[in-house]
């Protein structure tokens, strides 16, 4: 058994070898996921402070006539359009499914914001809890942007 | 000087341990940050749907917030992966192209 191991990882560590030398020999850098995208960054992180102040202002009406979602729709259809540019960005661009992915997942979450807020106002419990999430998505999507930067 | 398969995928496993260990606390580190985060507002969503502050359509448009948040946390986790095994392969490609320029005496790669 163990001279079938030796074997095995034998021939798996020239495997690696013969891959990598072949990739080495084609002149090539591997890429597994597209590069960083400037407009992509600056839009999150514009969606982002737009978002922030919209809680803000809730926060400030809380228990006010002026909490109502029909007071706050054009937070909502604005969102709306910006998240779909950048959904239309992000798919557009190669080897990008992840950022895509998330992009999509932030449209459900701003829907699901919009929809809980047609239900009621908003108080400072329910906010707390929004702002976090809603903030650790917008942190997932330029965390992984940024990281693209590759050695930037 | 001849090349040695065994002493060069030595060389492209350092370089791949080196990039991987490199990049793996930031990647953890993260990870843990929103992990606490998230585990805090399951904890704060808890709390509103036992208090009666939120009926239970209310509950689940928060936990719909949550689970698209903790899914994109996990998604940027897997891309740092790729990000981080892209690299480690880019560094066993570097390590190949060096061992094979100086074992030629000029650059053929």
């Amino acid at each position: 058994m163990r001279h079938a191991d030796r074997a095995i990882d034998h021939r798996m560590r020239a495997g690696i070898v013969i891959l990598v030398a072949l990739l080495a020999a084609s002149g090539c850098t591997v890429r597994l996921i597209s590069g960083y995208d400037e407009a992509t960054d600056r839009a999150v992180t514009a969606l982002q402070k737009k978002t922030e102040a919209h809680l803000v202002a809730l926060e400030s009406a809380d228990g006010l006539p002026e909490c109502t979602h029909e007071h706050h729709r054009q937070f909502y259809d604005e969102a709306k359009v910006d998240v779909s540019a950048i959904a239309v960005r992000a798919a557009a661009i190669p080897k990008n499914e992840i950022t895509t992915e998330q992009v999509m997942l932030l449209s459900g979450s701003l829907g699901a914001l919009e929809q809980l807020h047609r239900i009621a106002c908003l108080s400072k419990d329910q906010i707390a809890p929004l702002r976090t999430q809603l903030n650790s998505s917008f942190t997932a999507i330029l965390k992984l942007e940024l990281a693209k930067r590759r050695g930037g | 000087m001849a090349l040695k398969a065994s002493q060069l995928s030595r060389d492209i496993l350092v370089a791949f341990k080196g990039v991987l260990s490199d990049r793996w606390p930031d990647i953890r580190d993260y990870g843990d940050v929103e992990a606490k985060k998230l585990a805090q507002t399951l904890v704060m969503i808890e709390a509103l749907i036992v208090s009666g502050k939120i009926n239970e359509e209310q509950a689940r448009l928060h936990l719909d917030i949550q689970r698209n948040a903790t899914r994109m946390v996990l998604l940027t986790l897997e891309g740092l992966g790729i990000l981080a095994v892209e690299e480690a392969i880019n560094a066993a490609l570097a390590v190949v192209r060096d061992t094979i320029n100086t074992s030629l005496g000029f650059d053929l790669i």
